[in-house]
């Protein structure tokens, strides 16, 4: 990684300069709270957010999309083309960086998900330091760093950016489009000091120990039939994961019925018929069993595989919760036995 | 630089998919047999000589049987591997996508994807005795294994299948199995909860058959398949007999809409049944919360 200070005030050249080329997507403003949407103005770029109402995941992996087109007679595909414009991701928290990563632990191995891949591969990576929100836990997991996932990161150490380049388009891109300087120890001090700054400014400090065996040790646990009780089954906790990718696919025919298309949606272990089978068994009947599962599932059912806990402790999900569950208070409930 | 960005995304590597995974393979429904008035074996060619002869799988695995316009249904294969070029599935007509394959004839298109999964430790098997249990539609992925210890029953020890059905017309494969009393080289006890006055064979669940057979625990593998209510009773029996929990294997049913460990739907414990099972052993299964 090699690394420039970019002036605050040359920011919109890169955000331009990358419009040229690509479809700039960042942070902006929608009503009292942010999205990512595609950018014409880099001033409406508002670098100043706290979080989005949905992760990035849209981009690689939208809320629907069409597997492929087909012919009804001879059950034969039509096309399974992925549409995947060439796009940069710009403002990108660490939380959010490495939920990407996390995806993609799903999406490639064994079988890789060419949609998924064809986004991921068309898009670059810009990141950018963040302030802890009241919602935040990136802390306890070690998310609140990215090390790698990003073309470019800018960390924010007042009048300049402290800019980490990873890649090779990265570089041509900065040397191309904006001017930077070379970085001084002093550079690196302020750095060091935006970093401790960063991280005595968190409000939440969850207590992790042991939570996969937790987890498993307390699967019986009565903190589960309350939070039962609270949880509404709507699946907004999923729906604005950055990490969760469960899906739910269904064909589409058109009025004349000769042809169609195959269509895959997000979907969330919180709705009823998730885990039901087709002769009438449903494994995960009761809230309380699949409020359960989607913990269960974060902490230690992804971990068993992948050595990550699949949370990046964004906070969207306390946020969008009708009933007010907040996993800093579940993983609370799962050490104490009290849910608050 | 190209028109195409190189991004660093993580240390590790991104091989080229090839090929599409959700990609249904077609293939003809070359037979249909009516099983009972629920229960169809088709026998599916893929017509894409070069996938067909690809096609290579164990016993326990599962398709994903797919009928554009309808849906897709995973389906374990009831066929042996040591029969190459066609596999059988037998369907209970149970939901859209089944009601629509019951619906197909002989020389119908269809979809198929896989194979998937994890199947039975057949070279494991061998050199060992055999005890296989079934309930109900549970024998579709056994009759696999089944057929394929015949094929090769020389690398086996006593080999012992116990089966049970609701009542005599819901008993799957009778014509293989009614052939099969007579043999000596399977151990082969059929019973119904429900008799007919034609009813000859035992009476009540599966598992009173345990009195009626000798298993040798140092040298048994066990294979279960059934209705989830039965596994944890037939387990006992087999933990009765002293029977090893890592040599007594599971297959579960789970919604496996993906095939590839995607989607979720088929979550057991911390495991997904579609990659890591459909075939457990009791150890593993024991370790899977709410799974038995």
């Amino acid at each position: 990684m090699f690394f420039r200070m970019i002036e605050k005030e040359r920011l919109p050249d890169l955000i331009r300069g990358l419009s040229t080329e690509f479809e700039v997507v960042g942070p902006v403003a929608k009503g009292d709270k942010f999205v990512f949407a595609p950018i014409d103005d880099p001033a409406d770029m508002r670098l100043d957010y706290d979080t989005t109402i949905l992760p990035p995941k849209k981009w690689f992996f939208p809320p629907e999309e069409t597997m492929m087109r087909f012919r009804v007679a001879d059950n034969e595909v039509v096309d399974d083309e992925v549409y995947a414009p060439p796009r940069v991701l710009f403002g990108l928290h660490p939380c959010d960086i490495n939920s990407l990563q996390l995806m993609d632990n799903v999406f490639f191995g064994a079988y890789i998900d060419p949609y998924y891949r064809a986004r991921r591969e068309n898009t670059l990576i810009v990141g950018l330091s963040c302030v802890p929100s009241e919602t935040c836990f990136c802390n306890a997991w070690g998310t609140d760093e990215a090390h790698w996932g990003f073309d470019i990161f800018l960390s924010d150490v007042g009048d300049e950016y402290f800019a980490s380049i990873r890649s090779v388009s990265g570089a041509e891109l900065v040397d191309r489009h904006v001017k930077t300087r070379e970085i001084t120890d002093n550079d690196t001090r302020r750095f060091q000091e935006r970093t401790a700054a960063f991280k005595a400014a968190f409000e939440n400090h969850v207590d992790t120990s042991q939570l996969p065996l937790l987890i498993d040790a307390k699967f019986e646990s009565p903190i589960w039939d309350q939070l039962g009780e609270k949880c509404l089954a709507c699946g907004a906790c999923s729906m604005v994961c950055p990490t969760c990718y469960c899906y739910d696919v269904h064909d589409e025919l058109e009025p004349d019925q000769t042809m169609g298309r195959r269509v895959r949606t997000w979907d969330s272990c919180q709705f009823k018929d998730f885990a039901a089978v087709a002769h009438g068994q449903n494994f995960r009947d009761s809230r309380a069993s699949r409020i359960k599962y989607r913990y269960y599932h974060k902490q230690w059912g992804y971990l068993s595989k992948f050595e990550r806990v699949l949370c990046v402790g964004c906070g969207r999900c306390s946020r969008a919760c009708k009933a007010g569950i907040n996993p800093v208070k579940v993983i609370e409930a799962l050490q104490t036995g009290v849910v608050s | 630089m190209g028109g195409v960005p190189r991004s660093t995304i993580a240390p590790g590597d991104r091989t080229s998919a090839g090929v599409n995974p959700y990609r249904p393979w077609p293939a003809r429904i070359t037979s249909i047999i009516d099983l009972t008035p629920q229960e169809k074996l088709f026998e599916l060619r893929l017509i894409d000589e070069g996938a067909r002869a690809a096609f290579d799988f164990d016993s326990g695995q599962f398709v994903e049987l797919s009928i554009f316009g309808v849906g897709e249904a995973p389906i374990s294969i009831s066929s042996a591997p040591s029969k190459q070029g066609f596999i059988e599935l037998c369907v209970r007509n149970a939901g859209d996508v089944t009601g629509a394959l019951h619906r197909k004839q002989c020389g119908d298109v269809v979809g198929l994807r896989g194979p998937f999964g994890r199947g039975f430790p057949f070279e494991e098997m061998k050199g060992h005795d055999v005890l296989l249990v079934a309930g109900g539609l549970g024998i579709a992925p056994l009759k696999s294994l089944i057929n394929h210890i015949h094929d090769d029953r020389h690398d086996f020890g006593n080999v012992t299948i116990l089966y049970g059905a609701r009542s005599p017309a819901e008993i799957l494969f009778r014509y293989q199995f009614d052939g099969w009393k007579h043999r000596d080289d399977f151990d082969l006890i059929l019973t119904v909860d429900h008799p007919d006055d034609t009813w000859e064979g035992d009476v009540g669940l599966v598992t009173r058959l345990f009195d009626k057979i000798e298993v040798d625990p140092a040298n048994a593998f066990g294979a279960i398949c059934g209705p989830p209510v039965m596994y944890k009773y037939v387990i006992a029996e087999m933990r009765k007999k002293d029977m090893d929990v890592d040599r007594i294997y599971v297959s579960f049913e789970r919604r496996m809409k993906c095939g590839v460990g995607k989607c979720g739907h088929c979550g057991v414990g911390h495991q997904y049944t579609c990659i890591d099972g459909p075939v457990f052993n009791y150890w593993e299964a024991m370790n899977l919360q709410e799974a038995i």
